[in-house]
């Protein structure tokens, strides 16, 4: 630490409960880190973030969203958009359902609680400045923290997702000295590129594909393709995530499901050729969920003719592999964008070239798209056709993706960084939303 | 930029409402020609397309089928906020902040307008906007004091790419505001070196509220840890204070370590102050740090509107793409009766 720093003698001793909150514009993971570890959340609980109203008008609140049963035509309202939260009527609802009411499931205490929430980047400042003034006018934490939610990914044992071999007594660099952080959330992919865990706000660039676009893709094609799905979000988003895959080999994939030109029957049309796949639809009676079968030739028309039959079948080929396939070729739906790997390459270009090795060493994907099966495997392939021959390329995604940014802040709430760089409420009092919020977009700056 | 003589009149009282916004007219903006003025031969005259072949309403179609993909629901649903049950809660009374965001209707896109606009007024009218922290709040008036040496030490800082491309005029100026800024950055660091003999000025708060400052690294402490590094190949890293030099032994020697085949190139390691500079740079606003094309063209790739196959044919009617005879009949059927053609 800096020797020359004055203490903290204005305010209170620090609170010795953090509240980190990952509010992401699908779900909310939050959980609590305490001094005391034992009462330390290991793991985020995972709360939907949304108020969602079933075809029934009966309306869920966030987690409640666990006792719908019927999915069908269901309507979400996210106080999210494009990753920043803009609706705080919508979302004040939701927080307070989930950690302050009486009943609330992880009460808190704001005024004993340390707030670090994550954002993500290059936001707008007056969403900024809405968030702080709600987190301390409303709510009260006593300290707070709003930091972008890459970076705090890098305060993690990142070469432990790389299975870097190393001897015991290896010293974990926390925050990890060098790491290119891929987050591919619900509204947008963003790259970050982190050194020493602060990003290198330069280069940060974004993607505007997300899980959102992806589902709405797949929607599309199935209301073109089968049944109008148009209203069904929920249903199609849960078969996106069971059946979707990136493929390795995109052509050949694509040759092997086409039905062949007219009055020709490929075989691996007929038969599913490994890529096909049957889903069941729920039905909201028996199924509250989907399943997803290998493809039986057949079915899907056998189980549309029978009376007796109450499974609804859809057949999926191409759309498997081709809704993921917007990630890696946004103009694919006319989206002028580059791809993932370009994406990449567009961050680093505006790096110094000394930097790429390192970088281009550590990647991490994180959020739920990374969850796509060979994601990494088809990231790590494209870099490599694009990076000069010397560099090595390494592609990993945490054990859990979707919650790696939240284990990240509850190390980073540990670590004294967060003390550096958290306001107190008095220090927000005094100074203002824009010193505060001035102060965050600061950063750590360099100390070391 | 045309904006048919009006003169946008900046006054300091600026109003935030809901619904509408002032939007700058900065030409083709986002969306490249997503609504091209000139309807003849739109297609052949794309600037930024190639082996497209896109007409107006096609452009059309793509425009609005990329915004339904962005929505949350198909249908338009506006889900009040329900009634609490319990009525737990404490009410306290909102402050008139709170209630100004809690009652606020507007949507990203509102937000994002409201931002441009008011980049557009800073940059015609900077007078107006002085006072406004939204415009500052990302980009500190007053950088740490670790950042600014480094910035002017490095005239090869890398800048965002957004101002290299430099296609806009906004962006330009932009690029011109940041560069003035800086210079007077400079000059009031001259100043500031000039008054004051040590080799890194400490931490100075030209703004008074600006309190958090960051240490600069104490040299005795470089020096120290490279004394230790001696043992290090000279053709490592130099140990910087940001980045440390890799502490392990080097491998085991290689006869063929210096054969002049087997040498690959190593890049020179960023220096200490272009570290420091871009670990310090303030973040890009939201459009600047979106990606955009920039030399790489790839071909645009067509698939078959009905089985996701590539798109060989054109329908002759609606253009649009299927992949045989067989989803060609299938299109048909509706090609005429979706656009009463």
């Amino acid at each position: 630490m800096a020797p020359g720093r004055k203490p903290k003698s204005a305010g209170p001793a620090r609170p010795s409960s953090t509240l980190i909150l990952d509010n992401g514009a699908d779900t909310i993971k939050a959980g609590f880190v305490t001094d005391d570890d034992s009462t330390t959340d290991k793991a985020p609980r995972i709360v939907p973030n949304c108020i969602a109203r079933d075809r029934h008008h009966k309306t869920y609140v966030g987690s409640e969203l666990e006792r719908c049963k019927d999915f069908g035509e269901i309507a979400f309202r996210r106080p999210v958009e494009k990753g920043f939260i803009v609706n705080w009527e919508a979302q004040k609802e939701i927080w307070d359902r989930a950690f302050f009411d009486d009943k609330a499931p992880q009460k808190c205490d704001p005024s004993t609680t340390r707030l670090v929430l994550a954002e993500q980047p290059n936001s707008l400042p007056a969403l900024q400045t809405h968030c702080d003034q709600i987190v301390f006018e409303e709510y009260g934490f006593s300290s707070y923290y709003r930091g972008i939610g890459p970076s705090f990914n890098a305060y993690q044992d990142i070469q432990a997702i790389f299975h870097t071999p190393r001897t015991p007594d290896t010293i974990i660099d926390v925050p990890a000295e060098v790491i290119l952080l891929i987050d591919s959330g619900y509204s947008h992919t963003t790259v970050t590129p982190i050194l020493q865990g602060r990003p290198l706000q330069p280069a940060i660039r974004r993607l505007d594909v997300g899980g959102k676009l992806m589902t709405n893709h797949l929607i599309r094609l199935l209301s073109v393709r089968h049944f109008d799905m148009r209203n069904e979000t929920y249903i199609v988003n849960e078969m996106k995530e069971a059946a979707c895959y990136v493929s390795l080999d995109f052509k050949g994939d694509l040759d092997k499901m086409w039905k062949g030109t007219r009055g020709e029957r490929r075989e691996d049309y007929a038969t599913g050729g490994s890529i096909a796949k049957d889903y069941v639809l729920p039905d909201s009676h028996t199924r509250f969920h989907g399943i997803v079968r290998n493809h039986e030739p057949g079915a899907a028309a056998r189980a549309r003719k029978s009376a007796v039959s109450t499974e609804d079948i859809l057949t999926l080929r191409n759309e498997r592999f081709s809704v993921p396939e917007l990630l890696f070729n946004p103009t694919d739906i006319g989206l002028r964008q580059p791809g993932l790997a370009d994406l990449v390459m567009q961050s680093l270009s505006v790096l110094p070239v000394g930097l790429w090795p390192g970088l281009l060493a550590n990647i991490v994907v994180v959020g739920g798209n990374a969850k796509f099966d060979n994601f990494i495997q088809r990231l790590q392939v494209e870099l490599l056709e694009r990076v000069p021959d010397e560099c090595v390329v390494r592609v990993a995604r945490p054990e859990d993706p979707i919650v790696s940014t939240w284990l990240g802040a509850a190390n980073f709430a540990k670590h004294e960084h967060a003390d550096r760089l958290a306001v107190t409420k008095q220090e927000y009092e005094e100074h203002g939303a824009a010193w505060v919020a001035r102060k965050f977009a600061l950063g750590l700056g360099i100390n070391t | 930029m045309n904006n048919f003589g009006v003169i946008e009149v900046a006054g300091t009282a600026t109003k935030a409402t809901p619904g509408w916004a002032y939007v700058p007219d900065t030409g083709p903006a986002l969306p490249v020609a997503l609504q091209p003025k000139n309807r003849k031969r739109a297609a052949r005259n794309q600037p930024g397309l190639s082996l497209s072949d896109l007409t107006v309403r096609q452009e059309n179609k793509l425009r609005k089928d990329l915004e339904a993909l962005n929505k949350d629901n198909h249908r338009d649903v506006s889900i009040p906020i329900p009634h609490k049950t319990g009525g737990s809660r404490p009410q306290n009374k909102h402050t008139p902040n709170v209630r100004k965001i809690l009652q606020s209707q507007k949507t990203f896109a509102n937000h994002l307008d409201d931002y441009q606009a008011l980049l557009a007024l800073a940059e015609s009218n900077p007078a107006a906007v002085v006072n406004n922290p939204l415009l500052f709040l990302n980009k500190p008036l007053t950088p740490v004091s670790a950042a600014t040496p480094a910035k002017s030490a490095s005239p090869a800082a890398p800048t965002p790419p957004a101002e290299k491309a430099g296609g806009s005029k906004r962006s330009a100026a932009a690029a011109k505001r940041a560069a003035a800024k800086e210079k007077e950055e400079e000059r009031k660091r001259a100043k500031m070196a000039a008054s004051k003999p040590e080799p890194v000025p400490p931490p100075e708060p030209l703004q008074e509220e600006d309190v958090e400052m960051v240490d600069i690294p104490p040299p005795g402490d470089k020096e120290e840890e490279k004394e230790e590094e001696r043992a290090a190949p000279s053709y490592y890293p130099p140990d910087g204070s940001i980045l440390p030099a890799y502490k392990k032994p080097p491998p085991a020697p290689h006869p063929g370590d210096n054969d002049p085949l087997l040498v690959s190139v190593v890049p020179s390691f960023p220096t200490d102050e272009e570290l420091r500079a871009l670990m310090t740079a303030p973040p890009l606003s939201y459009m600047e740090a979106r990606a955009s094309f920039g030399e790489e063209k790839y071909p645009t790739r067509v698939f078959c509107e009905m089985c996701g196959y590539w798109g060989r044919v054109k329908c002759m009617k609606c253009g649009v793409r299927v992949c045989g005879l067989d989803c060609l009949e299938g299109h048909r059927e509706e090609c005429v009766t979706r656009y009463g053609l």
